[in-house]
C-alpha cells in the first residue's frame, strides 16, 4: 500500500489479485448477484487506491479491505432490496454428476433465501463469519462495531435462520 | 455464567476464541445445560456450512478490468489496441492458457532456430567442395593429365571431367 500511495500501479494490480476473492466473497454472498458484486468489489479497490496516500497501516489489510466492502455493501442494502433467489448463477463444480450439481444449487437457493430474510447488519455478521471464516474481532473491526455487538447479531441471526435451514442441518 | 451470556460466546468458544478462564466457564455451562448444549450443536452447523457453502470464482477478467481502471484514474496512457498489461494477463488467465501460450513461443523459437540453422549450413559450403567447384581438375587429381598431347585420349577425358564453363576452351 505504501508503494501504490508513491504512485505504483504495478503493486496496486499485486493487492487486487492477491485479495480480489475476499472482496469477491464477500459482496457475492451480502448481495446474491454476480454484476452488482463485481461492482462492489471493484469500488472498494478503486476508493483503496484513492485512499493510498491517506493508509496507515493500523490494521491487517485483510480488515481493512473487508470494511471497506462491508461498508459499500451496507449503503447498497440501504438503496436497493435484495435479489430473490432464483436468480442466483450456477456454481460450478469439478465433475460432479447432475443430481449433485442439483443438491448443490438447491444448498445455495436456500442459503441465499435464508440470508435474504436477515436485517443488512446481521447478514453482513454471518456472511463475515461463517462465510468468510472471519474470527469474531475482526468481524467487529470490518463493521466498525464491537464484539459484543457482533455476539449479539450472530446470536439473534442464528435464532432467525435455525427454522429456515433445518432441513440442511439434518442433512 | 447465565445461558444467555453462554450463548452471546458459543461462537467465539467453537472456534477456539474465548480466553482460557471463559472457556472453562463455558465448558462447565455445557456440561449442565442441555439448552444450551443444543445451541452449540446448532452454532457448529452453521460453521460447517459456511465451510461447505461455495459462490461461483472471482469474474474472469476482474483484475485487467481494475488494472486498466486504475491507469486511466491515474491519468496514465493505456496503449492502443490493449485492454490489459502483460503481467496481470499472465497472472489472471487459467494453467491450461499459460501452458498453450508458453508451448506457442516454445514451438515458434524452435522452428526459428532450425529454419536459421539450415540457411546457415547450406550457405556455408565446406572449402573442399568450394575447391571442386572452382577447379574439378584439382579435385580429381588429374591435373597431370593437362600436359597431354591435343587429340589424345587423356585430353578427351579431361574435357569431360571439365566444368560447362570450360567447354569450348
Amino acid at each position: 500500500m505504501l508503494d501504490v500511495a508513491k504512485g505504483d500501479l504495478g503493486a496496486f494490480d499485486e493487492i487486487v489479485l492477491r485479495h480480489q476473492k475476499l472482496a469477491w466473497g464477500i459482496a457475492y454472498r451480502f448481495v446474491g448477484d454476480a454484476h452488482k458484486a463485481e461492482d462492489i468489489a471493484q469500488e472498494a479497490f478503486l476508493r483503496i487506491l484513492d485512499a493510498a496516500p491517506r493508509y496507515k497501516p493500523s490494521a491487517a489489510f485483510t480488515t481493512y479491505l473487508s470494511r471497506i466492502v462491508t461498508r459499500l455493501c451496507l449503503d447498497h442494502a440501504q438503496k436497493k432490496r435484495p435479489l430473490p433467489a432464483d436468480s442466483l448463477p450456477a456454481v460450478q463444480d469439478v465433475n460432479p454428476s447432475a443430481a449433485e450439481r442439483m443438491a448443490v444449487q438447491d444448498r445455495d437457493r436456500a442459503i441465499r433465501a435464508a440470508l435474504d430474510r436477515l436485517p443488512p447488519a446481521q447478514r453482513m455478521a454471518v456472511v463475515l463469519r461463517y462465510f468468510e471464516g472471519l474470527d469474531c474481532r475482526s468481524v467487529a473491526s470490518a463493521m466498525e462495531t464491537t464484539v459484543k455487538s457482533v455476539e449479539r447479531l450472530l446470536a439473534r441471526a442464528r435464532h432467525t435462520l435455525e427454522p429456515l435451514l433445518a432441513d440442511l442441518f439434518r442433512e | 455464567m447465565r445461558c444467555e451470556q453462554v450463548r452471546l460466546r458459543i461462537d467465539a468458544y467453537l472456534t477456539g476464541e474465548l480466553s482460557p478462564q471463559d472457556r472453562s466457564i463455558v465448558e462447565e455451562h455445557l456440561r449442565s445445560c442441555d439448552g444450551c448444549r443444543r445451541a452449540a450443536a446448532a452454532a457448529r452447523k452453521f460453521i460447517e456450512l459456511g465451510q461447505a457453502s461455495s459462490i461461483p470464482p472471482v469474474p474472469e477478467g476482474f483484475a485487467r478490468r481494475l488494472a486498466v481502471l486504475a491507469r486511466q484514474k491515474a491519468g496514465r496512457r493505456v496503449p492502443a489496441g490493449a485492454s490489459w498489461d502483460l503481467v496481470v494477463w499472465w497472472r489472471t488467465v487459467s494453467m491450461p492458457m499459460r501452458a498453450g501460450a508458453a508451448a506457442v513461443l516454445v514451438i515458434g523459437l524452435a522452428t526459428g532456430v532450425l529454419i536459421g540453422w539450415n540457411t546457415w549450413q547450406a550457405s556455408a559450403a565446406p572449402p573442399a567442395q568450394a575447391a571442386a567447384q572452382a577447379d574439378p581438375l584439382a579435385s580429381y587429381n588429374v591435373d597431370y593429365l593437362t600436359d597431354a598431347p591435343n587429340g589424345s585420349l587423356a585430353q578427351t577425358y579431361l574435357a569431360l571431367v571439365s566444368t560447362p564453363a570450360q567447354e569450348g576452351k
